[in-house]
């Protein structure tokens, strides 16, 4: 008998199964922690880890889902020209903004890590930090970082920008709410943005439009500033 | 507007992105820029929309839903952070320092620069 689990279908309903319970919960507790992403890859793992499932078997279903992080990508696009209407008059203030933003992040966190003696590989995957996971996982192919690493940081950057980047702005004289809006979404994307629609509706746009300019930007620099600060943007064998 | 008509407006939205990824796809594959064809489509979409060359009726059925379930799409990376368990136990102190501090100094260059320069729509 085939074992069910290196079926695709397993990979498949598991991470549906985990993905909806994830969000039902979401919905009634609305906690930052409670990151739908978190806890499904959280549950999923705990389930693969307790049945001894190897990450392998679980991805000959997981692969059909993450292929469409493509076409998402693209449609992204479209948000982009919806908010883009939004916030025509402030378009060239905002895209200094983004742009001064991305590259000191992407700069930053390689300066930083460099600083606290990280290898290598950590700097080729976290370079793109910023960014909105799927192009970031995109970019950490292109500097041959982890692609998982990277997707498991981001995430990470976008809680916490959710959490306490309102009130770490507020705290240092931010008072533009449009500024703030901006701010998440270039510092954390998405998640970020999520917080920026909670402050209302135009922080919510320049938010979406600040995640995919600056996707844009950084899918740009990085591998240049990986080549420059590591030296070669081809990989070591890991 | 029936089930069948609705169906075949969700199916040629889809048709749309695709096309715009395989357009994407097959640029960078021909001339070998290093950009992925993803996020060329992406900026391919929007180029087409601002020149009226589509219609946002046409595609926001599919991008709309895609936009939506994005979070799904990425959990099998989330589940991949498992086979890196030994990595993360030994690095998540660096880890943690560079992103936290990268992070926050990103959000408050970006605020300042908006605050600044921005036209004021505050209390639009």
């Amino acid at each position: 008998m085939t074992e069910i689990y290196k079926l695709p279908v397993f990979g498949i309903l598991i991470t549906l199964v985990a993905f909806f319970s994830a969000i039902a919960l979401r919905k009634k507790i609305k906690f930052v922690l409670f990151n739908p992403v978190l806890i499904a890859s959280a549950l999923i793992i705990l389930v693969l880890v307790v049945s001894d499932v190897s990450f392998t078997d679980y991805n000959r279903g997981g692969k059909y889902l993450s292929f469409f992080l493509g076409p998402a990508i693209v449609a992204l696009g479209v948000l982009f020209f919806e908010k883009y209407q939004l916030i025509k008059h402030n378009i060239y203030p905002f895209l200094l903004a983004v742009c001064c933003g991305g590259i000191i992040s992407v700069l930053s966190v390689s300066c930083i890590a460099i600083l606290i003696n990280a290898p290598d590989v950590i700097i080729r995957s976290i370079v793109s930090i910023s960014v909105t996971t799927p192009i970031a996982i995109e970019i950490s192919q292109i500097t041959h970082g982890i692609p998982s690493i990277t997707a498991g940081v981001v995430i990470a950057v976008g809680i916490f920008g959710n959490a306490f980047g309102p009130a770490f702005l507020k705290g240092l004289g931010i008072k533009s709410k449009t500024a703030m809006g901006t701010a998440l979404g270039t510092a954390a994307h998405g998640i970020g943005t999520a917080r920026a629609i909670e402050e209302g509706h135009l922080p919510g746009a320049y938010s979406g439009l600040a995640m995919c300019v600056n996707g844009i930007l950084t899918t740009l620099i990085a591998p240049y500033v990986v080549l420059w600060i590591v030296g070669s943007i081809e990989t070591i064998t890991v | 507007m029936n089930l069948f008509q609705r169906s075949l407006k969700i199916l040629k939205a889809f048709f749309y992105i695709f096309l715009f990824l395989g357009l994407g796809e097959s640029i960078v594959y021909f001339i070998n820029i290093p950009v992925p064809g993803n996020i060329l489509g992406m900026v391919l979409i929007f180029l087409a929309l601002k020149l009226k060359l589509i219609k946002l009726e046409t595609v926001k059925p599919a991008s709309d839903t895609l936009i939506n379930y994005m979070m799904l799409f990425f959990v099998p990376f989330g589940v991949g952070l498992l086979a890196y368990f030994d990595f993360i136990k030994s690095y998540w102190i660096i880890l943690t320092i560079a992103a936290g501090l990268s992070t926050l100094i990103t959000l408050y260059v970006t605020a300042i620069v908006q605050q600044k320069l921005e036209k004021d729509d505050r209390n639009l």
